[in-house]
């Protein structure tokens, strides 16, 4: 991606949670009108925009959004439509870098709780179908991949417990970084006590605390190619490294059950584009959509060896600073509160995601704001995946590297 | 409303558990593929039909699921995970059935790794007016109440002039209630009429070692088809792969027939069973007659509750042929009467029946008429009988009956077996039936005797051939183990009326 690469000039979000009395086009107006405003694009300067949602066929029975979008912006320009929000920035990245557009508007919404009592049974619709008719719930994969890495890596006794621990302490160190985030979802403490209670209860080893929410919300920014970036806006975020993988829908059908394969590899060719590697990033939002894939991404992106991301975890969260110490280095994750506490109205998800490393980055996460060392932080990566596991979407993001 | 054509394709798949296997480098996939992905081109044409019907996997993981989507949720919690065949070659997900919570608690440490079974089940609830999904996805341990068995096809030894019994097979799931004197079956909640009509088949393909694709006819015989259009019969030809399949429409060369006269559906197709593998022209080397039943009974305190102390479940199946009996089929007579003793009116969910009436008038004098009528024929004494099975749909009335023909308690009591499973409804006298022939000794003359509401009677002779004792080692899955089991579960009379009402 050297030499063009697009630019983030705006973003904005709506708050994640249920907003039972407001319509899809009110949460879409409101983050679409944030991002605009930020970056000082007007309507009239988009060239295309792209729109992810998952559901939004199923829960407000709108089966073209771009049409839908069309309408609420009375604009008639190339629209397309995907599932994440990091597909979204992808195929806009794409557009930009090719020199179709200039300015593209990204936005991604999901109205969930307007399905409250059949949205477990539309989120099967993000695995395979054997998987349910055979009886699998949003769930259980999680269940699955845990057991068959405790399995892998011998982990049992003592170590065990410290493994629970340390994904509860995932839940608990996210509740807290979502306190001082306005947008989320939930911002109240939670304990490790309480993470535990609710796996016992359930008889499993993932609990209510576990699992990101069922949540509503809009997210969205402002793409640009970098000539038009510099017009419009001081300090631009770019878009270093951005690339994404496919895996087999069937869970028990891949070759590995015991992490992402397809984040591994999107990582790996997301890094390529850029002059950085691993170690060099220092914020990383990744999809917990259950503590244990917070985990898991650590491992798949390369920041944990195998099997140790949990140890690390246990380690850096006995009194957790604000962040992870993974080999010497500082990792902060999931500085808004991750999916756990943050929420996760799936297309909108990623946007949040981008959102909250580009206001780091730019210095205008306020009290959430990360320093490394003393410094602003220089590099952020977002991982957003699209079922479970079966597609993976990286994003490396980052203040000028010219 | 669930979609038809997509059903028809995931039951011709998930019922059976289809797939394919690479010739070249031996790949496996669950589901059918037509190329190799690691061959890639070349393996065009060369790929293998296989299944894992007969299969024993292996529950790598597995998790508890306390709440299930809303289609599963009437299920319960079960157990879920991923289970692997032919050591890790092929891996399938999969749901854990005839599982129920005991006081709320539950260890699944201990599932993982256990060796597990599928088996044919419904796959979730569905509306009264819908198709029913099925599914072989489920499983059970291996070294649980249902034994993994292979299904060996054998050659046959030797042809016979009098056709016969060349195998059978009885179904009665794990479940029971205890009641005073009687211990009767009931399915878990993802079974029914069809599932055990299909366990069954299965069970004497396995016994008898018939080539599945040799069978030219299906008959099943059941009051309790969850549907009132669409056979029974056409999934267990399905499932059980009966007569030749043509490979590209998925259609089986089989004549199949679901059959209803209340208790004797079955019963009455023996002679039919029996006379097709004899006649010439047909080209009909074997016959499958399946009884099954998920009785039917209303609540206690409703009209009709009376049956519901009596109620089991539970299927049989009987081959017929002609090569490698172990039962000849000597004679038979049938008679019928136009007598409402017992009946259940469209859409009525629960059969009525007449009380005293049931008695006298109905069951004992069909059932004397019919054996009676028979011994004449074949001018046999009762001391020329080895054993003698009557329809049972209670303790007092088969005994009643015997001695009243003048049978002694070593004559009719093995093959007594309500007392076990409850009225299996069609299965019934077929258990009776399957009961001793797990015990006959060669040269044994047996008399059955069904009996249906409605009503009649079919009364048989049956000679046992040298074949019997060699056949019975290939059966694991006998009345005994079924009777005598130290995993059968019982449950109190809130579940049976929960579990017998299904998905």
């Amino acid at each position: 991606m050297k030499g063009q690469r697009p630019a983030i000039i705006g973003v904005g979000r709506t708050k994640f949670g249920e907003h039972y009395e407001r319509g899809p086009e009110k949460l879409v107006e409101e983050a679409g009108l944030q991002a605009l405003g930020l970056a000082g694009v007007e309507r009239k300067d988009l060239d295309a925009c792209y729109f992810s949602d998952y559901f939004l066929q199923i829960t407000n029975k709108i089966g073209i959004e771009e049409g839908f979008l069309s309408e609420l912006l009375e604009l008639h320009v190339p629209m397309e439509k995907v599932r994440s929000f990091s597909s979204a920035l992808l195929n806009a990245c794409h557009a930009v870098q090719s020199g179709k557009y200039g300015v593209v508007l990204v936005g991604g919404m999901e109205k969930m709780t307007d399905r409250w009592d059949k949205i477990r049974d539309d989120l099967m619709l993000l695995e395979d179908p054997w998987s349910y008719y055979a009886g699998c719930t949003p769930e259980a994969n999680h269940e699955l991949l845990l057991s068959g890495y405790v399995k892998k890596y011998g982990i049992s006794g003592e170590q065990l417990e410290k493994f629970n621990v340390a994904l509860a302490q995932i839940a608990v160190k996210n509740h807290y970084h979502a306190i001082e985030n306005e947008y989320a979802q939930y911002q109240r403490d939670i304990t490790v006590d309480k993470v535990l209670k609710e796996r016992s209860k359930a008889c499993k080893s993932l609990g209510l605390y576990d699992f990101a929410p069922i949540s509503d919300g809009a997210s969205a920014l402002i793409l640009a190619s970098p000539e038009i970036a510099k017009n419009y806006s001081d300090n631009p975020i770019q878009v270093l490294g951005s690339s994404s993988a496919t895996d087999y829908v069937t869970f028990p059908s891949r070759e590995d059950r015991t992490g992402f394969v397809a984040s591994t590899m999107a990582m790996k060719s997301a890094l390529k584009m850029t002059d950085i590697e691993v170690g060099d990033i220092q914020i990383a939002e990744l999809y917990d959509q259950s503590t244990l894939l917070e985990m898991i991404s650590l491992e798949d992106l390369g920041f944990s060896k195998r099997g140790k991301a949990w140890l690390d975890i246990y380690n850096s969260c006995k009194e957790y600073q604000g962040f992870y110490e993974i080999d010497g280095k500082k990792l902060f994750v999931n500085m808004n509160g991750g999916l756990k506490a943050d929420g996760n109205p799936l297309g909108a998800t990623g946007g949040a995601q981008i959102f909250e490393v580009v206001k780091q980055l730019r210095g205008e996460a306020g009290k959430r704001q990360v320093k490394v060392d003393g410094d602003m932080p220089k590099f952020g990566v977002i991982s957003e995946l699209e079922g479970f596991g079966t597609k993976a979407y990286v994003h490396i993001l980052g203040e000028g590297l010219t | 409303m669930s979609s038809e054509p997509i059903e028809r394709r995931v039951s011709y798949i998930g019922d059976r558990l289809r797939g394919s296997q690479c010739t070249l480098c031996g790949k496996e996939y669950f589901r059918g593929k037509d190329y190799c992905g690691k061959c890639g081109r070349k393996s065009f044409g060369k790929m293998k039909d296989i299944d894992f019907f007969y299969e024993k996997g292996k529950l790598e993981v597995c998790t508890f699921v306390g709440e299930p989507t809303n289609k599963f949720t009437k299920l319960g919690p079960y157990a879920y995970g991923i289970v692997s065949f032919h050591n890790g070659k092929v891996r399938v997900p999969g749901r854990l059935t005839d599982f129920l919570l005991k006081n709320g608690e539950l260890d699944i440490s201990c599932f993982e790794d256990k060796e597990v079974v599928p088996r044919f089940r419904r796959r979730y609830a569905v509306a009264r007016s819908d198709v029913v999904p099925t599914i072989s996805l489920a499983f059970t341990f291996a070294d649980d109440y249902y034994p993994h068995q292979e299904y060996e096809i054998l050659k046959p030894k030797k042809e016979y002039e009098t056709p016969g019994i060349v195998g059978y097979g009885v179904y009665v799931s794990k479940f029971r209630i205890k009641e005073g004197m009687m211990e009767r079956s009931v399915p878990f909640i993802d079974e029914d009429a069809v599932t055990a009509a299909v366990e069954a088949g299965k069970t004497a393909l396995i016994h008898s070692g018939v080539d599945h694709s040799l069978i030219g006819k299906v008959y099943v015989g059941s009051e309790s088809n969850p549907y009132a259009v669409k056979p029974i019969a056409s999934k267990v030809a399905q499932v059980l792969k009966l007569g030749m399949e043509e490979k590209t429409d998925g259609i089986q060369s089989v004549d199949a027939i679901d059959t209803e006269f209340a208790c004797k559906a079955a019963t009455s197709m023996f002679k039919d069973a029996a006379s097709l593998v004899y006649y010439p022209r047909a080209h009909i080397p074997f016959t499958m007659t399946v009884g099954t039943d998920n009785s039917q009974a209303a609540p206690r305190d409703e009209l009709g509750g009376e049956l519901d102390l009596f109620v089991g479940y539970g299927g049989s199946a009987f081959i017929f042929g002609m090569q490698d009996v172990i039962a000849e089929l000597e004679g038979w007579y049938s008679c019928t009467s136009d007598t409402p003793d017992f009946w259940r009116r469209d859409r009525e969910p629960y059969p009525r029946h007449g009380g005293r009436f049931t008695g006298e008038p109905a069951y004992f004098k069909h059932v004397m008429k019919a054996c009676r009528s028979l011994m004449e024929q074949l001018k046999l004494q009762v001391s020329d009988v080895n054993y003698f099975i009557s329809h049972q749909p209670n303790i007092g009335f088969p005994v009643r009956v015997a001695q009243e023909l003048g049978f002694k308690e070593d004559q009719y009591m093995p093959g007594l077996q309500v007392a076990k499973f409850g009225n299996t409804y069609s299965g019934s006298s077929p258990i009776g039936l399957a009961a001793v022939l797990d015990r006959a000794k060669p040269n044994e003359r047996i008399i059955i005797v069904s009996y249906g509401s409605g009503a009649g009677s079919d009364a048989y002779s049956l000679l046992t051939t040298s074949q019997i004792k060699e056949k019975r080692q290939r059966q694991k899955f006998t009345i005994k183990h079924q009777i005598e089991n130290e995993h059968l579960e019982y449950v109190d009379y809130t579940t049976y009326r929960r579990l017998k009402h299904g998905l």
